[in-house]
């Protein structure tokens, strides 16, 4: 399976997937107009890249400044993803990343954590 | 027209920034890192900036989707008329994000009952809804979750004021979310 590498907008994060290391980070903004338009190829990679790491250990970061409010639903629906690989066995954790100041994406990670019970999702302030 | 009137007036409701136009994604980028780069001159807290950025992009996007005039170009990209400004209520002492576009009358209804409902929520209850919503997905639409005027009402500091006005036989929405 190929790597996932595109770059950031003023609107939509970097995305870096690596198939060697099992790393998966999405850097920056995300309020693009077309949401789920805009990460359905993204969500279709991960869908197809889950069925293949059987016990590898996967890393996601997720470091997202800011998010609009159909980006937060995009992201809803990829942890809903994530938990089902999750509970049929799958290694994955999940690191959320923000910057100290910026309790908007604090509380965004609690709710996916209070949201998400089963996943290993850790808060984790930006060093 | 005389320009001055212009400016007369956005000193006396303490608009910092303005536009009038047809909205596009693209401006709406430009605009609300503007309006940050703006706020962040004048000393203004991150927590604010971060709660105007996101108020006014939830704005001008509605206002791209719902927008009785929207111009749907190729299925992905929208651009409507709209008028959005941000500046500073000199009573209240507080900054807000103010629009306005034209909308279809049968809008009328499923906006005010939104709104109205979301307007009875206290703080923690609009967390609470926000998440429920996202998990049902009774609102999703192909351009959103349906979900904007929550993430507005948890951003503000007040209750969403909105209303409707006719002119001219075109009904249009307008609302203001303080900071």
């Amino acid at each position: 399976m190929e790597n996932l590498n595109i770059e950031a907008t003023k609107y939509t994060p970097k995305i870096d997937f690596n198939v060697e290391t099992n790393i998966l980070n999405i850097i920056g903004k995300s309020y693009p107009e077309n949401t789920f338009e805009y990460y359905k190829p993204i969500v279709n990679w991960i869908e197809e890249y889950l069925e293949t790491i059987d016990d590898a250990v996967v890393l996601i970061n997720l470091d997202l400044e800011y998010l609009n409010s159909s980006s937060l639903k995009a992201y809803f629906d990829l942890f809903d993803l994530l938990e089902i690989a999750h509970d049929e066995g799958k290694n994955i954790t999940i690191n959320w990343i923000y910057d100290e100041e910026n309790d908007i994406s604090e509380e965004t990670g609690e709710d996916f954590i209070a949201d998400f019970e089963n996943l290993n999702i850790t808060l984790k302030i930006k060093g | 027209m005389n320009i001055s009137k212009i400016r007369n007036v956005m000193a006396e409701e303490g608009i910092v920034f303005s536009f009038s136009g047809m909205i596009s994604q693209s401006l709406t980028s430009f605009m609300v890192e503007t309006a940050k780069i703006q706020l962040q001159e004048r000393g203004e807290d991150g927590k604010l900036i971060r709660n105007m950025f996101l108020i006014a992009i939830e704005q001008l996007q509605n206002i791209m989707s719902y927008s009785k005039d929207k111009d749907i170009g190729d299925g992905t990209k929208y651009t409507s008329p709209g008028v959005m400004v941000i500046g500073i209520d000199k009573e209240k002492n507080k900054y807000y994000v103010n629009s306005s576009n034209q909308i279809i009358e049968s809008d009328r209804v499923k906006v005010s009952q939104k709104i109205h409902y979301i307007n009875s929520l206290q703080r923690d209850e609009l967390r609470k809804y926000l998440r429920d919503k996202l998990r049902s997905a009774e609102d999703k639409h192909e351009r959103g979750a349906g979900v904007g005027f929550i993430e507005m009402a948890k951003r503000s500091s007040e209750k969403l004021e909105y209303d409707f006005e006719e002119v001219d036989n075109k009904l249009y929405f307008h609302i203001k979310t303080y900071i």
